[in-house]
């Protein structure tokens, strides 16, 4: 699919009205991030071999530098092997979503670089990419392993991270790269 | 250091950002649950795919822009 997605179980209007409002929850979207979600998913993924390295705002509170985010950005090894160890992960953490199925080697291999995925449940997204523009991929993004509760977690560097957000076009990252720059004493390039 | 003063905003804003040492998963974490129950969201399910992360973060901010409309007009609700 591309540009948009249909919802799972499509609430009632009474449902949407209520959420939209703000009196009550809409049984699709919850409300707060379920850590053991996230931890969930970081196990499914380790489980599976998933080649990945976490980027972004994730990657970043492991170091230390927090801020909220929407989303866990995953840079994978773009191979078709590991797209597939990728969807049974994703299967294994979301009860065999069939949303899972759209995400394909082909399109992550050829021309579709950055897929984003809405978990059925959950709050996070997930944004995997195969590669950043022309300047990082996996194999050239330096990266580290953390631990989360005894399960190892590929994260990219601060260095690394300075040098994927220092270069965008999103203000949120040229903050990051600052605070990156200054918590870590790194050096203009 | 429990308090830290600045002359002024600009001189906050300018400062180096909280680096914590330990457990800063877990802090993030609390701090992205904090966000949400302040301002919940309400994404599509499924899959999307992009030609760029460009592409991605065109469609990205447009889901923000709609989920901060959704918040706006929620809190002009009267009680």
């Amino acid at each position: 699919m591309e540009g948009a997605s249909p919802p799972l179980t499509p609430p009632t209007p009474l449902q949407v009205a209520l959420a939209a409002l703000g009196t009550a929850p809409c049984p699709r979207y919850p409300v707060s991030v379920d850590r053991d979600e996230i931890v969930r998913v970081l196990k499914a993924l380790a489980e599976e071999g998933v080649q990945y390295i976490l980027i972004g705002a994730a990657a970043m509170g492991f170091h230390g530098l927090v801020r909220a985010t929407e989303d866990l950005d995953l840079l994978i090894h773009p191979t078709a092997e590991n797209v597939e160890r990728l969807k049974r992960a994703f299967r294994r953490a979301y009860d065999n979503d069939p949303n899972v199925e759209e995400i394909t080697a082909s399109d992550l291999l050829g021309e579709y670089p950055a897929i984003r995925y809405y978990p059925p449940s959950g709050d996070l997204y997930f944004d995997v990419l195969t590669r950043l523009g022309e300047v990082a991929s996996f194999a050239t993004v330096e990266s580290e392993i953390k631990e989360l509760e005894d399960v190892p977690v590929r994260v990219a560097t601060p260095l690394a991270l300075y040098r994927l957000k220092r270069g965008t076009v999103r203000p949120l990252d040229h903050h990051d790269a600052e605070a990156l720059r200054q918590a870590f004493d790194l050096e203009e390039e | 250091m429990g308090v830290k003063r600045f002359r002024s905003a600009e001189d906050m804003n300018a400062s180096a950002a909280l680096l914590v040492r330990q457990g800063g998963f877990e802090r993030f974490l609390r701090h992205c649950a904090r966000y949400w129950r302040l301002a919940p969201r309400v994404y599509p399910r499924g899959v999307v795919k992009f030609r760029s992360i460009e592409e991605a973060q065109r469609a990205r901010a447009h889901i923000a822009r709609e989920n901060a409309q959704r918040l706006h007009r929620r809190c002009a609700e009267p009680e």
